[in-house]
């Protein structure tokens, strides 16, 4: 049985990552509204032709590219979905012999759910960027808890001093991933043209008050008003500013890895797709965010995750 | 004057204070404290702008004196149980500084007085609301449910949410839904915050008789409990930003602070130790007051999430 569920746990996870990756492409590839409903597309369990689309949701016309999109990214969502109920039924037959009580996967079955919520509310709510965030927290926390169960076969790594740095390490990865949400949710990636500078300054203007109102509609402020220049930069240099920190605290934290053992070749994978994300992001400032390196940002943050749970994983075991 | 009329005077003088300060223990000052200070935020928080200086005061004193009262009407009632504890049996009426006779008027003198500042110089519906609140403390929690049931805390904890209701009745003359999630947050936090106190002392509590949850149902259940509770709590805290009420001040403060109880509640849960346990409860003291502080803080800057 604990094959059984190994097997199940290593396929959810890699297939919640490209779920995570599909998600990322969707947005940005603006096919978030390919259908206008959910869970069909018009209606019909895949992209229907144009005349049938169009007696459906007449005022919302087609667009088959952005609409396929949508649609394979809720297939292979769905099919993982399935494997965590799958894995969720294992746990609770096999509880007591497994390595895993059934605590966690009874969570992850709850945050799919949620997570399914999220991608309906996503269509429903027209990508109100608060949800869209939301949406992009889950998949990583669904990435991340089977990360977590899948690691708990990696050998332990006891090292009880460096458990908070590890925690804090992690605390500090998702605040700067829910920063990128943020911002990439609101269309800031582009309020900064430039880099190292912002608009040509080191101080551009921003207005965090209107940026950082979490419950609006996309491109406009509580009231309705349109969402300015300055509320758009307040979140990219949120975000600026939040990689610096990152970069700080995990390069350091990820230094002090390379001497215990065990961990030395995750702390190099830490410090390696760091410095990876590090260049996506500035790329895409630089380049003016080309669709692949925007999804390969989003990938990498996935990436940096899993690490880091892997970390917490080896440290916490034993 | 001769010198045996001056010392006669020192003397009388040094008793006399000696008995206020029994007194003045008797009315479990730093517990009182706490409670008025979430009464005071409760009044800061029912209004935008001042709360006008005549209701700050009075209601202030009110409700400080009839904390005060029934806390010392608790200790009447308590006295034998007291005595038998460690904790508690250095208290005014176990080491027999005062009597019980004396404590009785002590209590009946303060809680009029209170009752009546409040009455006339706040509101009635405040009065009245702090009378219900003295009686679910002294006479309710104190004579009926402690005794009754490990679930007598829990409970109990209505009376000592209370206070930002009766703080925000005095500015407003109303019973606000804000009001009533302030209620809903102590009441929340009494549960995690008695049984780790129960937990390292539940050798005393099993000396005192009281059905405490740590002797009723043992240490593994409440430890438990404690780990339930601190989740409800969590939950309950977040309403306020979940509401619009609060901004990110608080919703950053809360989240600091939630973080920080339930890493002490799965450790209770986890790795269990008497010490962790009175560091839990020492912790869950300031959490309290830092939450207040903070919503004060957010109320006056309010950054909308």
């Amino acid at each position: 049985m604990q094959n059984l569920f190994n097997r199940l746990t290593f396929i959810a996870m890699a297939l919640a990552l490209c779920v995570v990756v599909l998600g990322a492409y969707v947005r940005l590839s603006n096919a978030g509204l390919g259908c206008p409903d959910w869970p069909g597309c018009y209606g019909h369990i895949t992209v229907p032709h144009h005349q049938v689309a169009q007696q459906a949701f007449p005022d919302k016309p087609l667009e088959a590219p952005k609409a396929w999109k949508e649609m394979v990214h809720r297939y292979f969502a769905g099919t993982l979905a399935v494997l965590i109920l799958t894995i969720f039924v294992t746990a609770w037959r096999g509880r007591g012999q497994l390595n895993t009580k059934p605590i966690l996967p009874s969570v992850l079955l709850l945050l799919v759910m949620l997570q399914a919520a999220l991608g309906m509310w996503t269509v429903t709510l027209l990508l109100k960027p608060v949800i869209v965030s939301l949406h992009l927290l889950g998949g990583m926390a669904t990435l991340g808890v089977l990360t977590w169960l899948v690691s708990k076969r990696l050998p332990a790594a006891a090292d009880i001093s460096m458990r908070s740095w590890a925690l804090l390490a992690l605390v500090i990865l998702v605040c700067q991933i829910a920063l990128g949400g943020w911002t990439s949710s609101n269309y800031a990636a582009l309020a900064c043209p430039d880099f190292p500078m912002c608009q040509g300054a080191w101080a551009p203007h921003t207005d965090f008050f209107h940026g950082f109102r979490l419950i609006r509609e996309l491109g406009q402020n509580a009231d309705g008003s349109q969402l300015s220049l300055q509320a758009l930069t307040a979140i990219h240099v949120m975000h600026r500013l939040g990689a610096l920190f990152t970069f700080l605290y995990l390069g350091w934290f990820g230094s002090k890895l390379l001497k215990i053992s065990g961990l030395a070749v995750w702390g190099r994978l830490l410090l390696g797709m760091l410095l990876v994300q590090i260049a996506l992001g500035i790329s895409n400032v630089v380049l003016s965010l080309p669709l692949a390196v925007a999804v390969a940002h989003n990938a990498g943050a996935a990436i940096l995750l899993m690490t880091l749970v892997v970390i917490n994983s080896k440290l916490n075991q034993g | 004057m001769s010198s045996s009329t001056i010392s006669d005077m020192a003397t009388n003088f040094q008793r006399f204070s000696v008995n206020c300060r029994s007194f003045f223990l008797l009315c479990k000052p730093r517990v009182s404290a706490l409670i008025v200070f979430t009464a005071i935020i409760g009044m800061f928080l029912a209004t935008p702008g001042m709360v006008p200086l005549n209701i700050l005061l009075a209601a202030t004193v009110g409700i400080a004196l009839s904390s005060g009262a029934a806390a010392a009407f608790n200790c009447l009632i308590e006295q034998e149980i007291d005595a038998r504890m460690a904790r508690t049996r250095g208290r005014p009426l176990p080491t027999k500084q005062v009597t019980s006779s004396q404590t009785l008027v002590f209590a009946t003198i303060v809680a009029t007085t209170g009752l009546v500042i409040l009455y006339f110089y706040v509101n009635p519906l405040t009065m009245w609301l702090t009378f219900g609140t003295f009686l679910g403390y002294a006479v309710i929690y104190t004579i009926f449910l402690k005794p009754a049931t490990p679930l007598n805390i829990v409970i109990g904890g209505a009376s000592g949410a209370m206070p930002p209701i009766l703080g925000w009745a005095a500015v407003n003359n109303t019973v606000s839904p804000e009001a009533l999630i302030l209620f809903l947050i102590i009441f929340a936090w009494t549960p995690p915050h008695f049984w780790a106190l129960a937990l390292y002392r539940r050798g005393e509590y099993a000396k005192s008789g009281l059905p405490m949850l740590p002797v009723t149902h043992g240490e593994e259940f409440t430890r438990l409990q404690i780990l339930y509770y601190t989740l409800i709590l969590i939950a309950v805290t977040l309403i306020p930003a979940a509401m619009g009420m609060s901004g990110w001040i608080y919703l950053l403060g809360i989240l600091a602070l939630d973080a920080r109880f339930l890493w002490y509640a799965i450790n209770i849960h986890r790795n269990y130790s008497d010490d962790l346990a009175k560091r839990a409860f020492r912790f869950s003291i300031w959490y309290l007051t830092w939450l207040f502080a903070v919503l004060l803080v957010d109320h006056y800057f309010h950054f909308p999430i």
